[in-house]
């Protein structure tokens, strides 16, 4: 046993975007690249006709799931409030949907459902006896710039530690140990307008733990004429939570699965053929889910890609490649 | 997000009904990473050389349906616009544009949401008009196309 590893689809989506890659070829890539089992989904991403599939696109997702013997980990699942239009959703709506959203997962064979950090407390409750009648763990999303050891993450492990359910935890998300803005956006910013010196001050406020004020300070401090280009850079300091790795140990119980958020996988200095994401820290989080003994999985979440569509087809980011990489660290990291 | 690829480059034409030019379509694609529940959906900003179409006098088509209006896709609760599909954007133009290459700014606008917030109540009574960066979803940059109409 130990952490497994898998991969959130959404990490193909620029790939999926310019059909490149349809579902076949992303799971195939996930077992025979990566050498695993594990499969994440964006409901509205990957399901054709969402909320109410085909039974021929259900027919061919477990056909491709049985050919690669594959595991459906996690399925992310969403709460537009606004579907409407002539109301705002009341929290009964909202269970409503996540009610229709834990069978549609229970009916592509999904462990879980991803809840939005956003999704009420109560809104999850009304949906527990579908949970436990369709055996769907929901695990809400601890997202930056939430932190790991605040009030979204204390209600859940209060609300499991009065009742036991197993059916309600946490989906933390690597982004929450994320130390810097990562380079593919400063990168956006920089041919956006901001210059290289705003940036590196921000990266500085970052490393001071500096909250969003204090960077624009900075910024207007630092630079004579700043554009807004580079006070906006502020805002990536707001995104930061600035957790603490070995705060995640306790919470191993609670957690149904990890989105594996990740930006940019370069290639360590002195050590060829190994890989780091530089704004997020992952050593100190794996070895302190390891220290806690979690054995589920944490799914591979590339973000990087959508920082990189704002010039011509050549610019585009490697999907496949980033991916890759991320398992090369998760791998060395997990200890395989 | 996507942002040089939300207006396919070679789909801009005129449209012809009755023999007569009565506007100007293009293919677009979706500014997220997940399809979308089409009553979201709220219309576009598009500036064509200068002049802006309004919602009004924009219809979109997906999903083999005859092209709709904003107001009656606002009703479509469960209707999906899947995310590796095109969308069809009409707008209204007497005439349509001429031939040659066009200067488009462009931005999508769809409700989407990862709960509640506090701008709910207002777009339920008032949906922000498109090209506020509101509903913008992943790409809040207005973004501009050259592209040549065809045909």
């Amino acid at each position: 046993m130990g952490i497994k590893r898998g991969v959130s689809l959404y990490s193909y989506q620029q790939e999926q975007f310019f059909k490149r890659m349809d579902l076949r070829a992303q799971i195939k890539e996930v077992r025979e690249s990566l050498n695993t089992d594990g499969i994440e989904i964006i409901d509205q991403q990957t399901i054709r006709d969402y909320p109410n599939p085909s039974d021929e696109f259900v027919d061919n997702w477990h056909a491709l799931m049985d050919e690669f013997n594959m595991k459906a980990v996690t399925m992310d699942v969403y709460m537009d409030v606004l579907q409407f239009r002539d109301h705002v959703m009341t929290h009964d709506e909202c269970a409503e949907r996540l009610i229709g959203d834990i069978k549609l997962a229970a009916r592509l064979g999904f462990e879980n459902v991803r809840c939005l950090s956003a999704v009420p407390l109560d809104v999850m409750i009304k949906a527990l006896p579908t949970a436990e009648k369709y055996n769907v763990r929901m695990g809400k999303e601890i997202h930056a710039p939430n932190p790991i050891d605040g009030k979204l993450v204390s209600e859940i492990v209060e609300y499991v530690d009065k009742t036991n359910t197993k059916f309600i935890g946490l989906v933390p998300d690597m982004g929450v140990f994320q130390f810097l803005p990562n380079n593919p956006s400063l990168e956006w910013s920089m041919r956006h307008g901001a210059s290289r010196e705003a940036v590196e001050i921000v990266k500085k406020a970052c490393l001071m733990k500096k909250n969003e004020d204090e960077a624009r300070q900075m910024i207007l401090e630092g630079i004579q004429n700043p554009t807004d280009a580079d006070l906006s850079l502020a805002f990536q300091v707001h995104m930061l939570s600035y957790s603490n790795p070995a705060d995640i140990e306790k919470l191993v119980p609670y957690i149904v699965s990890i989105h594996g958020k990740f930006y940019e996988m370069t290639e360590i200095e002195g050590k060829p053929g190994q890989y780091e994401d530089k704004s997020i820290n992952y050593a100190d989080t794996i070895a302190a889910l390891k220290k806690g003994g979690f054995e589920g999985y944490i799914n591979s979440e590339y973000e990087g890609q959508r920082y990189q569509q704002d010039r011509g087809m050549e610019y585009l980011a490697d999907e496949v490649e980033e991916v890759r990489r991320h398992h090369e660290m998760l791998a060395r990291l997990i200890g395989e | 997000m996507f942002d040089n690829f939300l207006i396919r480059k070679d789909s801009l034409k005129n449209v012809v009904e009755d023999g007569k030019v009565v506007g100007f379509k293009l293919g677009v694609r979706i500014a997220d990473y997940r399809g979308q529940i089409l009553s979201l959906h709220n219309g576009y900003y598009i500036k064509v050389d200068g002049v802006v179409y309004p919602r009004e006098v924009q219809k979109f088509e997906i999903n083999g349906k005859p092209p709709r209006t904003f107001e009656e896709l606002k009703t479509c609760y469960y209707e999906h616009w899947n995310y590796d599909d095109e969308g069809t954007l009409y707008v209204e133009k007497e005439g349509g544009l001429e031939p040659g290459v066009h200067i488009i700014e462009f931005q999508q606008s769809i409700l989407n949401a990862y709960g509640y917030r506090p701008t709910d109540e207002e777009w339920v009574k008032n949906p922000p008009v498109p090209g506020s960066g509101a509903g913008a979803g992943k790409t809040s940059n207005i973004v501009t196309y050259e592209i040549e109409l065809t045909e």
